[in-house]
């Protein structure tokens, strides 16, 4: 066995029950079992405790539970495991956001982009906060970045084209929509958009 | 049957280990622990009040061949298993082995598989488990047990009567004891492999300052314990392996002479024994030291051929070896032709030695063929008179070479370190369908695929080998694969058997286990 063989191993023999603890929570968690999903990214973080992912869990458990200052606790502790943790920036964004605190969530879901481009919760939080604040030129340079890596994402598309027409481009937003209704033909939110875009692409007077 | 469990200052340990010896649901059992001069353990043993429980109290310290072989001397059982003091094995794993041996018509050995269990200890001396892997599950192979030790002495049974042909065990060697064990037991029996996780053996993250491999690391040490076990033979008749006799054809007695020996005693690991026709007075300045040689005196004015004959007449074993004194020795010079010959389907080739042609033919054949040619054309040359008699000598082709699993294996292991995992899980692929080993290699086949990023493969390949025998790794990876494809209700089924699988041991599998046992 040679030493990059061997060194993944060594790597892999220690992490095998956290793993095993760490997936049941992400399972737990997308079935909405938060009680066990707590329960597993609890003793993960036992058995891990330089991990960011359990905290990250809890985070998110404690979040979809209402707990919000569980979660913004679990979320910094992941943050100071590790500094460039993107997922935990976008759990703070959340809490931040479930406490209507734009600006500062805003920040937040930022600082996650940047550390992760590809982190679609926090381009879809990044997303609804750019609505509630009506500032969209940032969101949709992510959009389109994200867009370029992933070009098949319908939600990612249909997020885009309404940020065109908020940013009154509509032309943009009619193409993008076509593209995704071309992916998605029976996508009734798309259809209604466009509509709407087409609406005001009429000349009037 | 007799449990023989040597322990050696690991009084934290072998409560857990007697318990899972006298716990065993096959209850018809024996056990004999040895304290070999270590901490006083006589409480510990006490405490378990088990009349089946023998114990051997020793103050001196003598070291792990002579305890087996002071508990061998009493143990009565049938079969004789092993358990080192910090080990434990399942419930099931008396019964398991019992079972097949005695449902077994050939075969007087058995094993089954064990989880390396890797775990941090803490400070107060508890082990918190991190993960269980089956590292290695290697169907039996005779001519890799030769030359390495494939088979955990905690995981093996065999019945106790074979020690009678083996011997006990080397007490000289102070490494590789269990090794030189299952190499004799190898001589006169097959080895059934039985597919079922029966126990764990310990192995704490970050020790390497275990006695046993701090001794590896000593390459003299090494070296001498292994030479040691390959120039060691039970007594003869040997029920499944046949001596090679290897014949020396050298002009003289000189410094060349001595450095093929030498090289030849470290470089062979198929039991031999060495024929060296040379002229008396050579005999009597020779100090030799090596041992299975023959000294065998011939006529000065002899021709080669004619001292090949009367060492021919000498040799007893069933393949022969002619080696010209000049002919290079290296590791598998006379292993590749051998293997090739035994395995010959049409009986009727001899295979050369590497580098052997022209002037320095040299090469391997069956004894009765060689006497056949030699008595028929007595007046021609070694490779003369074997080509009258219709034998044709040649080079083996690779197919024929042995270890072809492990030259496979050996290149799946790079791809898999460079990252081309597709080809990581063809090769492991082609192996399981080819050269036994099956659960092994769909594991591993399993793995390199799901890298790869082809979860269907690596679903198929862990449905297929977590139906036979679920472990922790291939539970936790089809969970994975569940997990992508959002099946969440299945990914959890499977981690939770997972979980259980760490804390304690796995359920039992959904099929009869696969037995195999390998020639």
């Amino acid at each position: 066995m040679d030493t990059a063989r061997t060194d993944e191993f060594e790597k892999r023999k220690q992490t095998q029950h956290y793993e095993v603890l760490r997936e049941l929570g992400d399972c737990y968690t997308s079935v909405g079992n938060y009680v066990q999903a707590q329960r597993c990214y609890e003793k993960a973080a036992s058995i891990g405790p330089d991990e960011p992912g359990p905290y990250i869990g809890l985070g998110a458990a404690a979040l979809q539970t209402g707990r919000c200052e569980d979660a913004e606790i679990a979320f910094r502790v992941a943050c100071r495991l590790d500094p460039n943790c993107a997922k935990a920036y976008a759990g703070l964004a959340m809490v931040a956001q479930q406490r209507k605190e734009y600006p500062s969530s805003f920040d937040l879901y930022m600082k996650s982009l940047e550390l992760d481009t590809d982190n679609i919760t926090a381009l879809l939080g990044l997303f609804q906060v750019s609505c509630e604040m009506g500032s969209f030129a940032k969101v949709i340079h992510y959009l389109q970045v994200y867009l370029d890596m992933h070009p098949g994402d319908t939600s990612v598309m249909f997020a885009l084209a309404a940020l065109y027409l908020k940013d009154n481009r509509p032309e943009e937003a009619r193409r993008m929509l076509l593209d995704l209704l071309i992916l998605e033909p029976m996508n009734n939110d798309a259809k209604n958009l466009l509509e709407e875009v087409e609406h005001c692409l009429v000349p009037t007077g | 049957m007799s449990i023989l469990l040597p322990t050696y200052n690991r009084r934290r340990y072998l409560p857990y280990a007697l318990a899972s010896a006298v716990g065993q649901t096959y209850r018809n059992v024996e056990v004999f622990v040895v304290n070999d001069g270590g901490q006083d353990v006589s409480d510990v043993v006490r405490a378990f009040g088990d009349p089946r429980v023998h114990f051997i109290d020793r103050r001196e310290n003598r070291g792990k061949p002579y305890s087996l072989n002071e508990a061998l001397a009493r143990a009565q059982g049938k079969y004789v298993a092993y358990l080192d003091d910090d080990d434990v094995y399942y419930p099931n794993h008396v019964q398991v082995l019992v079972d097949a041996l005695e449902g077994s018509t050939d075969c007087c050995v058995a094993y089954s598989d064990l989880y390396k269990t890797y775990c941090h200890v803490l400070s107060d001396g508890d082990r918190e488990i991190r993960s269980k892997y089956v590292e290695v599950s290697r169907d039996f192979d005779r001519f890799l047990m030769l030359y390495f030790n494939h088979v955990l002495h905690v995981s093996l049974m065999h019945r106790r009567d074979l020690l009678d042909r083996t011997g006990p065990y080397n007490e000289d060697l102070n490494i590789l004891i269990d090794w030189d064990m299952t190499r004799r037991l190898a001589f006169f029996s097959d080895f059934l492999h039985l597919h079922v996780i029966t126990g764990e053996f310990y192995s704490p993250i970050g020790d390497s300052d275990r006695i046993s491999i701090q001794r590896r690391k000593d390459p003299r040490e090494y070296l001498r314990n292994v030479l040691a076990i390959r120039t060691t033979h039970p007594p003869k008749p040997w029920d499944k392996l046949d001596e090679l006799s290897i014949i020396v054809l050298a002009d003289r007695l000189d410094q060349d002479l001595a450095e093929t020996c030498k090289r030849l005693w470290r470089h062979t690991f198929y039991p031999y024994r060495l024929y060296l026709p040379l002229v008396p007075e050579a005999i009597a300045r020779l100090d030799n030291q090596m041992p299975n040689v023959v000294l065998v005196p011939v006529d000065p004015l002899s021709s080669p051929a004619e001292r090949l004959d009367v060492a021919l007449q000498r040799a007893e074993g069933r393949y022969v070896a002619i080696l010209p004194g000049a002919l290079p020795v290296e590791e598998m010079w006379v292993e590749n032709p051998l293997y090739a010959l035994i395995h010959d389907p049409s009986n009727r080739d001899g295979f050369l030695l590497a580098g052997a042609g022209g002037e320095r033919w040299g090469g391997v054949v069956r004894r009765v063929d060689l006497e056949r040619a030699r008595n028929a054309y007595p007046h021609l040359s070694v490779e003369a008179s074997l080509t009258a008699c219709g034998i044709r000598v040649r080079a083996p082709r690779a197919e024929e070479l042995p270890f072809q699993f492990d030259e496979l294996l050996r290149q799946a292991w790079q791809a898999d370190s460079d990252g081309d995992w597709s080809v990581a899980a063809r090769l492991c692929e082609h192996l399981a369908d080819r050269h036994c080993n099956e659960l092994w290699m769909r594991s591993m086949a399993a793995d390199a695929h799901f890298r790869a990023g082809n979860d269907g493969q690596a679903a198929r390949l862990c449905r297929q080998v977590n139906q036979v025998r679920p472990t922790v790794e291939t539970l936790l990876l089809e969970a994975k694969v569940h997990r992508r494809k959002h099946e969440f209700q299945t990914a959890i089924r499977l981690l939770q058997q997972a979980e259980w699988g760490l804390q304690d041991r796995l359920p039992a599998p959904a099929r009869t286990p696969m037995a195999c046992s390998q020639d």
